[in-house]
C-alpha cells in the first residue's frame, strides 16, 4: 500500500471509527460474519472488519492483543501453507488504530520457526506494522487445564492466557485427517508438548481447544487456499486463488463458510457439528447475520 | 647501560594482539552467521578455510581434483614466502586461542617457561608427512588435525552446545525469579541465533578441545609448536623469508628473557640460533627485551632458516608407517555393503569421493536448521569419523533448504540450488507396520503424511484392516510409502509419535549419489 493510500484509509477509518454509534446506526444489526471477495488481501481484511462494525467492536483502548496466524511451515505465501502476511499486517494495523497497547504475533511452527517466520513473510509484515513477533518460547509453556470433554490438560504458551484479546487468523487448507484445517485446528499452534499425539482424537481435541481459547474475532484467510497435499502443499498447482476473507465473531460459522470453498458442507467435517452441539457456534448459514461484499 | 624497553615493538605487539582479536572475532561472526537468516543463499561464511593451503593441497591430492575456491590460500602462501609464519602469529584464530590461554597460564604461574632448544619441534613435520602420504593414497586425514577443522568442529559440536546449555540454565533461573521481560528478550535473541544444542560425541569432542587447550600448560602454544600440520607446511614455505630478527650485540645483556618468553620456541638468542621457520613474528621478544636490543628488519635477499634435521631414517620410517597404516583407515563394513544409517547431506558426492574431500569441519552441522546433521562415529569407517550424517531422531532434512551444500568448504557436498536439492534423494522411508499406530491399534494418526513435504506426497493414506485384541476389525487410514516420491528427508521419522523407535524410518538405500545402494531397477539413472 502506498503511503498516500494508507493515510487516506486511515483518515476515512478514523472518521468512521470516531463517529458515535447512533450515527452509524447499526449497533443492533451488526453482522456476525463478513464475507468479502476482492483482489487485495489487506483491503479485504479491512473491508471485512469495517462490515463487522470496525475493530473497535473487538479491541478496546489499552488492550494487549495476540494475533494467531498459521506460521506452521517453511513455505512462501504463494504456496498457501501459512496465513497471508498482508492479512496479518492489516489486522495488526487495525488493532493499533483501535487503540491496542501491544500486539503480539506468534505461532508454534511445525518446521523450524526460525525458517517459517521469515519465509512466510509474516515476521516482516507484522513487524512493519509494529507488532511484537515472538518465536515460540519453551520457557513460556505452562501446563494448563483445558477442561475439555476429552482434552483435560495440555501445555499452552502463557502469552495466550495473559493477553486481553485473542484474534485467530487461520488459512483454509486441505488436511488428510480433519479433511480441512481451518480456524479450530489453528489452536494446535498455541500448544507445546507432544502435539502429534492429538491426531488420534483430532476432532474432539479441536473442539475442546476451540472452547478453551475463545477468540474475540476469527479472520479466515481464503485469499489463496490449498486444495491438495495439505497442510503444507508444495506446488502452485495445489493452490487455488479464492480471493476471499471471512471474518466473524462466531468461530464455528467462519469455519463452516470456509468448507464451501472446497465444495464441502459443514456437516462433512465431523468437528463442526460437534462444535455446534457444544454450543460453540452455528453451522447453519440461514441462522447467521451475514454480510457479503465484493470489492 | 640504560634499561629501556622498546616502545615501537610494544606497539607492534599490541597491533598483533588486536589483529588476533579481530580475526578471532571474524571467526565467531562468520560462525554465528552460519545459519538460516531468511534467505536461501548464504554468503561465504566458510571463507576462512579457503585461506588454508593445507586443506586445499591435501584435498586436491586425495581427490585428484583442485577446488578453485582455494586460490585464496595462495595469498597465505605468498605472505608466508615473504614474511614467514605471520599467518600463525597474526591471523590464525586457533593460534589466538592457544596464545590467549598460554598467556593466562603464564600470568597465573600455572606454566613456567623453560629453555627447550629445538626439542619436540619436529613432531609437526612428521604429522604433515603422514597427512600427505595418506592423501596420496586417497585418504583424507587432514581434517583430524587441521587447525581450522579442529577449531570449527570443537566450537560447533561442543562449545556452542555448552553455550546453549548455560543460557538454558540461566534463562530457566530468570523465569523462575519472574523476570519475564528480560527472559523474553533473551530468549528471542537466543532463538534468532538458531544454535544447534545437541551433538552426539559433543562431550568427547569437547574433551579433545580441552586437551588441546590444556597442553598449553606444558608449553606455550603447544599445538602450534608440536602438532599443527598447517604450521609445519607454512614453516617449510617460509624457510627463506625476508623478515629478519636482529639483536644489537652492544645492547644485549645476555638475559635470555627473549628465548624464555618466545611464544613458539624460535630461540631468538643467540641470534645464530634464531629459527625463522618457528618464529610467528609475534614481537614478544622485541617488546619485552629490557634493553630494546632486539629488532626486526626486511632483508633484500631471502634469508635461510637453520636446517631441520629430520634424519633420513625417521623420514623413511614415518613415510612407511603412513603408507602401511593407511589401509587400516579403509577397513569398514560400509565398503562391502552400504551402511543403512549412513545418510549423507543432500548434494554429497558418492561415498569414496566424499571421504576424499570431507575435512570434518562441521560447517554443514552448524548451518543445518534442524540439528539433524551429526558427526559420524563408526558408520563411515575410521577415515569417516566426524564426517556428517543425518540422525533423523534429532532433526530432519528441511525441504526448502540447501544451506549445507553452500557452506561446505571443499565441495564434498556439491553446491545445490533449492530446485536441484528437492530432487535429490538421500534415502528412502519405510513403515514399520508392527509399531505404526493405525496398523497396530487401529486409531487414526497420519502425522507422517501430514509432514511429508513433497508434492504429491510420498506417504499416501490407504484404508487398512487392523484387528483389535478382541478380534473385531477396524479400518483406519494407514500410511503407505510411494517409493517414487520419497526423497528420504526423514521428517516422518522425526515427527512420528512413537518416539523411542519411530514406526517410520529412513535408510540410505536409493540415495541419488550411489550407483550401487539401490533396490529398484527403474530408479537407475537413464
Amino acid at each position: 500500500m502506498k503511503r498516500r493510500e494508507f493515510l487516506a484509509n486511515l483518515a476515512i477509518a478514523s472518521i468512521f471509527l470516531k463517529s458515535p454509534h447512533w450515527l452509524k446506526g447499526q449497533t443492533q444489526s451488526l453482522p456476525d460474519i463478513a464475507w468479502v471477495e476482492g483482489d487485495d488481501p489487506a483491503a479485504l481484511t479491512k473491508k471485512a472488519l469495517e462490515l463487522l462494525g470496525g475493530m473497535k467492536r473487538f479491541i478496546s483502548r489499552g488492550d494487549k492483543v495476540i494475533i494467531k496466524p498459521n506460521i506452521g511451515w517453511d513455505r512462501t505465501p504463494e504456496l498457501a501453507a501459512c496465513t497471508n502476511p498482508e492479512v496479518v499486517r492489516a489486522l495488526v494495523e487495525l488493532c493499533f488504530e483501535a487503540g491496542a497497547k501491544e500486539v503480539i504475533v506468534t505461532d508454534n511452527s511445525t518446521n523450524a520457526p526460525q525458517r517459517c517466520f521469515p519465509r512466510s513473510g509474516i515476521e516482516a509484515a507484522a513487524r512493519a506494522a509494529g507488532a511484537k513477533v515472538l518465536l515460540p518460547n519453551p520457557y513460556r509453556l505452562k501446563k494448563t487445564a483445558i477442561k475439555g470433554v476429552w482434552l483435560k490438560e495440555w501445555e499452552v504458551f502463557v502469552d495466550f492466557l495473559e493477553v486481553d484479546k485473542i484474534i485467530n487468523v487461520p488459512i483454509a487448507k486441505h488436511h488428510s485427517l480433519s479433511r480441512l484445517t481451518l480456524g479450530m485446528k489453528n489452536w494446535l499452534g498455541a500448544l507445546g508438548g507432544p502435539r502429534n499425539q492429538l491426531h488420534q482424537k483430532l476432532d474432539e481435541a479441536m473442539v475442546d481447544l476451540a472452547a478453551f481459547f475463545k477468540p474475540v474475532l476469527t479472520v479466515m484467510d481464503a485469499y489463496r487456499i490449498l486444495l491438495r497435499n495439505g497442510p503444507q502443499g508444495g506446488r502452485l498447482s495445489d493452490v487455488k486463488l479464492q480471493k476471499m476473507v471471512v471474518a466473524g465473531t462466531d468461530p464455528v460459522a467462519v469455519d463452516s463458510i470456509a468448507t464451501t470453498f472446497f465444495d464441502l458442507k459443514p456437516e462433512d467435517l465431523p468437528y463442526l457439528p460437534l462444535a455446534k452441539e457444544r454450543g460453540l457456534g452455528e453451522i447453519n448459514f440461514e441462522r447467521l447475520r451475514l454480510e457479503k461484499r465484493k470489492i | 647501560m640504560k634499561k629501556e624497553k622498546s616502545k615501537k615493538y610494544r606497539l607492534f605487539q599490541i597491533g598483533r594482539i588486536l589483529s588476533q582479536l579481530a580475526f578471532f572475532s571474524l571467526f565467531l561472526y562468520l560462525l554465528f552467521f552460519t545459519r538460516f537468516t531468511g534467505k536461501d543463499t548464504i554468503g561465504h561464511v566458510e571463507i576462512f578455510f579457503h585461506f588454508d593451503p593445507l586443506l586445499g593441497l591435501t584435498t586436491a591430492i586425495a581427490s585428484r581434483i583442485i577446488y578453485a575456491a582455494f586460490w585464496l590460500s595462495l595469498i597465505t602462501l605468498s605472505l608466508t614466502l615473504l614474511l614467514g609464519r605471520v599467518f600463525c602469529g597474526w591471523v590464525c584464530p586457533f593460534g589466538a586461542v592457544h596464545q590467549f590461554f598460554s598467556y593466562i597460564f603464564k600470568k597465573t604461574r600455572l606454566h613456567k617457561p623453560k629453555k627447550l632448544g629445538q626439542r619436540g619441534l619436529k613432531v609437526k613435520y612428521f604429522i604433515l608427512i603422514i597427512v600427505f602420504i595418506a592423501a596420496l593414497l586417497s585418504i583424507d586425514l587432514v581434517g583430524f588435525l587441521d587447525p581450522f577443522s579442529f577449531l570449527y568442529r570443537s566450537f560447533i559440536t561442543a562449545i556452542i552446545p555448552w553455550f546453549a546449555r548455560i543460557n538454558h540454565v540461566l534463562l530457566s533461573f530468570v523465569y523462575q525469579i519472574r523476570l519475564f521481560k528480560l527472559g523474553e528478550y533473551w530468549n528471542q535473541f537466543l532463538a534468532s541465533l538458531a544454535l544447534n544444542p545437541l551433538f552426539q560425541q559433543g562431550f568427547f569432542l569437547g574433551l579433545l578441545f580441552l586437551l588441546a587447550i590444556t597442553l598449553n600448560l606444558v608449553r606455550e602454544r603447544f599445538w602450534c609448536r608440536l602438532l599443527c600440520p598447517l604450521g609445519a607446511l607454512l614453516a617449510l614455505v617460509g624457510r627463506w623469508n625476508f623478515l629478519n630478527l636482529k639483536i644489537n650485540e652492544d645492547k644485549c645483556i645476555d638475559c635470555h628473557l627473549c628465548t624464555l618468553q618466545c611464544e613458539t620456541q624460535a630461540n631468538p638468542y643467540p641470534q645464530k640460533d634464531w629459527d625463522r621457520s618457528e618464529c610467528v613474528y609475534c614481537f614478544t621478544c622485541a617488546s619485552i627485551c629490557p634493553t630494546a636490543a632486539i629488532g626486526f628488519n626486511l632483508a633484500s635477499k631471502p634469508q635461510p632458516s637453520p636446517a631441520i634435521n629430520l634424519s633420513r631414517r625417521r623420514l623413511i620410517f614415518t613415510s612407511l608407517l603412513a603408507a602401511i597404516s593407511a589401509p587400516f583407515f579403509k577397513i569398514t563394513p560400509a565398503k562391502r555393503r552400504a551402511a543403512s544409517r549412513l545418510i549423507r547431506p543432500p548434494g554429497s558426492l558418492a561415498e569414496p569421493q566424499f571421504l576424499q574431500k570431507c575435512v570434518k569441519c562441521g560447517e554443514c552441522m552448524k548451518v543445518c536448521p534442524t540439528n539433524g546433521l551429526q558427526p559420524a562415529l563408526s558408520e563411515a569407517g575410521p577415515e569417516g569419523i566426524w564426517t556428517p550424517l543425518f540422525n533423523f531422531r534429532i532433526g530432519y532434512c528441511e525441504y526448502y533448504c540447501s544451506l549445507c551444500s553452500q557452506v561446505c568448504p571443499t565441495g564434498a557436498i556439491k553446491e545445490l540450488t533449492i530446485e536441484e536439492k528437492i530432487n535429490v534423494r538421500i534415502g528412502t522411508a519405510w513403515v514399520d507396520k508392527s509399531r505404526c499406530i493405525p496398523y497396530v491399534i487401529g486409531s487414526p494418526c497420519i502425522v507422517c503424511e501430514e509432514h511429508c513435504p513433497t508434492s504429491p506426497k510420498a506417504i499416501k493414506l490407504v484404508r487398512t484392516e487392523t484387528k483389535k485384541p478382541d478380534g473385531t476389525i477396524l479400518t483406519p487410514l494407514a500410511p503407505i510409502i510411494d517409493i517414487n516420491q520419497c526423497i528420504g528427508c526423514g521428517i516422518c521419522e522425526n515427527k512420528c509419535p512413537v518416539v523411542d523407535q519411530p514406526a517410520i524410518f529412513v535408510t540410505s538405500v536409493g540415495e541419488s549419489r550411489s550407483q550401487s545402494n539401490r533396490f529398484l531397477l527403474e530408479l537407475l539413472p537413464e
